[in-house]
């Protein structure tokens, strides 16, 4: 008996555990530098009651009332600052960190050639100087003089070509996928045929020459943005076609960052300790520890004073207590990612761009919005942050809520009301079902909003909440008519969601003017020249409407504010400018 | 009887392989893997069936199965894909700081359900079972979320008595008796909150096991010998009374090493709990799996446990 019930238990263990997986919260899965579609990882926490509170900053920068509050347990702490953040996973290697956490570690231990400023552009940093050839094909790269990894050793021209090396290795399972940049002979050393890239030539040890066979606007992004690892550190045991000597440094980092760890404990704190040689100059604050936390409790700790900063979630609530609490510097800064509602583009009633605006004019998104975020976010109608640089708001129809208009749409799509008050054509009813996660805030307050609205319009609308890897699954496959989901990001604004076939496009959407602005923009090196051809495009994709586009919210560090000098901004995190922050006695 | 636990071990090869079927065939049925999980919208489509090849994830379910399968034999649980570590080198990272809390609540709450549950059997119905079975109710009614929660706010925030989470203070350099002490005061609130919550039906699964042996013929026998009542409770009734709790010991084992995963997240204890959780939201397969499994033999172990101490406790039971 005992034993068919304990087989029973296991039984029941693992198929609680496989459902307990629908929607949880996948905070971890944020890759926050890359861009993640992952619509559970905007997890707010609370839903709120639209209640707007009059005259205050949406966005920006809201210092502390008074700093004296401090509790003691912090400023007793005269040459270390804690940060608290979600436990990074222990990858502390730029080959292979995926989550955000084990980026904010490595921001902090290791340099790239350039590094992004606060509005999405980059500039020099290991680089002095970046030479590129007339017709795009050649890159160099003239290095700081003088600049050491922590250990004392000189950081080489030699070095970036072993860090290149490293991700181009057949065995790479990381991430980066550095092939797209074409670096001559880097296929080879891939697949093994060549012991070198011939494309990477170290002319001396502080030039290095980058040959490509194809470029785009990103490349000079794609070869300087890489961190670089010691060759005779990493390099001791590295065979070509064998990273496990390198994998195994994995908590053992070395670089030529800010920051050196002194000690890390799993699943608890990764101690720092500033490196004097850091060729920026030695940062002010001598040890620096990044503390777990979780969002039940980081409020907490901010106020006990156990930790100094914390990164914590936009709600009206959570900005209200730490506004509360007076010694907080507060910085809301709008989140690189946009929510949207996709619709299923093989299905021919979509195919209509009269009833995708219809659907847009039909959806009141600035209640759903305001519900969720209170004033901590925007409706958008381009899929792009408003601090890019591509941003444009010129000529674009903000689609506000009118069901008239989107019943005068639906009309003329031929989708009229039938006996029922269900909307039909040739004989189909107007039906959606609608896929979005489980457990998440945004889709508990879309979803009333969405029903009610789309019924006024005489829709039929069938919701359903599923884990989130099942409905990347449907979307993948096409099974699907509407979803909800959110994407991320990146500084530049290539991305391939919207062109045809592209790699993210999972909607089937096409629009031939959309694929030759993308191209011709990602072919142009001049940002200003670019600017004008994403402003085209975006207005196409304003009148075309590829997804109904939602929401921008903001993300909000929350700073003791006996730290100052921290340099933040959505395209530059707060790890790039700790060496800048000083704690005020 | 050592052939009965042979015979019993040797059994256990056949059900962990039939556990082992079911649960890579419920990991293989979900939607999704490690890389549709990860979704990075940089990664192209040559650059996904690149890392699905490399993990093995291209290949056909039965074959990844028997791949497995086979490494398990080996003693091999394979690397995890989100720590880049092996999955035993994770486990034991973890499971320790998940058994230090789940031990010292296991201990107090079966002292504290012993004690309450004998009493209040021998008093039933009086004011102290009452008072007993309110507070019981109370602590098994309130979700643990709610009393951690609460108790951070009173214990922690306003009276400042112990740490809001972790497990050490942050950047303390202490070693020995300090790094206890330290440990000690992070462990407090989570142990007190387990505690609260497994004390509950402990005592009232003592209680009833008590009461029915106390209405035993054998019990008034020892009575109307004249035993003294301490005699006649503490070493007639309470030592058959406890039998039936060997089976609850069996099921300890597991739990011991699960881990708590509200309450880790809560207290922010570096526990197994999490670690389990988020590799399973992100299709970490072979910690998932090899961890899944490591608890399946925990349970079948608990419950060979159990039932030979049961043989050993209870002459009646003849194991064969």
């Amino acid at each position: 008996m005992t034993k068919k019930w304990s087989l029973t238990l296991v039984l029941v263990l693992a198929l609680t555990m496989a459902l307990s997986a629908c929607g949880g919260n996948n905070k971890a899965a944020n890759n926050e530098p890359a861009p993640t579609n992952s619509a559970n990882t905007e997890n707010t926490g609370e839903t709120n009651t639209p209640a707007e509170p009059a005259g205050e900053e949406a966005s920006g920068l809201i210092k502390a009332e008074d700093p004296s509050l401090s509790p003691a347990l912090a400023n007793n702490r005269k040459d270390t600052m804690i940060i608290g953040m979600t436990d990074p996973k222990g990858v502390f290697s730029p080959l292979f960190m995926e989550t955000a956490y084990d980026y904010y570690v490595n921001y902090s231990i290791f340099n790239t050639l350039v590094a992004f400023k606060a509005d999405g552009s980059y500039e020099n940093s290991l680089a002095e100087k970046v030479d590129i050839s007339e017709d795009g094909l050649k890159y160099t790269y003239h290095l700081k003089p003088g600049v050491t990894f922590s250990d004392g050793t000189p950081l080489t021209a030699k070095d970036y070509l072993f860090t290149m090396k490293l991700f181009h290795d057949a065995t790479y399972d990381g991430e980066s996928d550095v092939l797209s940049a074409h670096i001559v002979g880097g296929q080879e050393y891939h697949d093994g045929t060549a012991s070198d890239i011939s494309g990477i030539k170290v002319i001396d040890d502080n030039t290095v020459e980058i040959t490509v066979s194809e470029y785009s606007a990103l490349t000079p992004v794609d070869l300087g943005y890489v961190y670089i690892l010691s060759e005779a550190y990493y390099g001791k045991d590295y065979k070509q076609g064998n990273l496990e000597s390198v994998k195994a440094l994995n908590s053992k980092p070395m670089g030529s960052g800010q920051y050196k760890l002194k000690s890390y404990t799993a699943g608890q704190e990764i101690v720092l300790e500033a490196n004097e040689n850091y060729f920026n100059g030695a940062p002010k604050i001598k040890n620096l520890i990044y503390k777990t936390t979780t969002d039940s409790t980081n409020l907490a700790m901010l106020e006990s004073g156990e930790t100094d900063m914390n990164e914590i979630n936009v709600s009206e609530d959570n900005v209200e207590a730490l506004k509360a609490l007076g010694f907080m510097d507060i910085n809301l800064l709008p989140n690189n990612g946009y929510g949207y509602i996709g619709f299923n583009h093989k299905l021919k009633k979509f195919q209509d761009q009269k009833v995708r605006q219809a659907l847009t004019y039909g959806l009141n998104r600035e209640d759903i919005v305001k519900g969720i975020y209170g004033p901590y976010a925007d409706v958008i109608n381009i899929p792009e942050s408003k601090v890019s640089w591509a941003f444009t708001d010129e000529n674009i129809e903000t689609y506000d809520f009118d069901l008239e208009k989107a019943k005068a749409l639906l009309d003329e799509a031929g989708w009229v009301v039938g006996a029922d008050g269900i909307r039909e054509k040739d004989g189909e009813k107007f039906k959606i079902n609608f896929s979005a996660t489980a457990d998440n805030p945004v889709v508990e307050a879309l979803l009333p909003i969405m029903t009610t609205n789309y019924k006024d319009l005489g829709i039929d609308i069938i919701a359903e909440t599923l884990d989130f890897n099942a409905i990347i699954d449907k979307k993948t496959k096409g099974d699907f008519d509407m979803y909800f989901a959110a994407w991320g990001l990146t500084p530049d604004p290539d991305n391939t969601v919207y062109i045809t076939n592209g790699a993210q496009n999972d909607t089937g959407y096409s629009n031939a003017k959309v694929d030759e602005l993308m191209a011709k923009a990602k072919k142009e090196m001049d940002t200003e020249k670019r600017k004008v051809y994403y402003k085209e495009m975006y207005q196409e994709m304003n009148k075309d409407i590829p997804n109904i586009f939602l929401y921008q919210r903001n993300n909000m560090n929350a700073i003791n504010a006996r730290a100052q000098g921290f340099d933040i901004s959505p395209y530059k995190d707060f790890p790039f400018s700790l060496y800048q922050v000083e704690l005020q006695q | 009887m050592k052939q009965y636990i042979i015979r019993r071990l040797l059994q256990m090869i056949p059900t962990l392989i039939g556990i082992s079927i079911i649960i890579f065939a419920i990991s293989a049925m979900v939607p999704g893997d490690y890389i549709t999980a990860r979704a990075n919208p940089n990664m192209s489509i040559e650059k996904q069936e690149q890392l699905r090849a490399i993990y093995g994830l291209d290949k056909p379910d039965y074959q990844r199965y028997f791949i497995w399968a086979g490494n398990m034999i080996k003693g091999n649980f394979g690397d995890s894909m989100q720590h880049k570590k092996p999955v035993t080198a994770v486990i034991n990272t973890f499971v320790w700081n998940s058994f230090i809390i789940g031990f010292c609540s296991l201990i107090l709450s079966w002292s504290i359900a012993i004690i309450t549950g004998i009493f209040s059997a021998k008093f039933q119905y009086s004011l102290f079972d009452k008072i007993i079975t309110l507070l019981v109710f109370i602590c098994m009614s309130l979700p643990s979320f709610f009393i951690g929660l609460l108790l951070i706010k009173f214990l922690a925030l306003d009276l400042k008595l112990f740490p809001v989470g972790g497990m050490t203070t942050a950047g303390l350099n202490g070693s020995g008796w300090i790094y206890i002490k330290d440990v000690i005061k992070h462990a407090f609130l989570p142990i007190m909150v387990l505690t609260m919550l497994s004390t509950g039906s402990l005592t009232r699964y003592f209680r009833t096991s008590m009461l029915e042996v106390i209405r035993q013929d054998y019990i008034r026998t020892a009575r109307a010998k004249g035993l003294k009542e301490r005699t006649v409770i503490f070493k007639h009734a309470f030592r058959n009374a406890m039998i039936p709790a060997i089976t609850l010991l069996g099921f300890e084992l597991p739990a011991l090493f699960g881990g708590a995963m509200i309450m880790e997240q809560i207290f922010v204890w570096p526990g197994i709990g999490h670690v389990y959780l988020s590799s399973i939201n992100m299709r970490d397969y072979p910690f998932m799996l090899g961890f899944t499994i490591f608890l399946a033999m925990l349970t079948l172990v608990g419950n060979l446990l159990a039932d030979v101490l049961y043989g050993i406790a209870d002459p009646r039971i003849r194991l064969k």
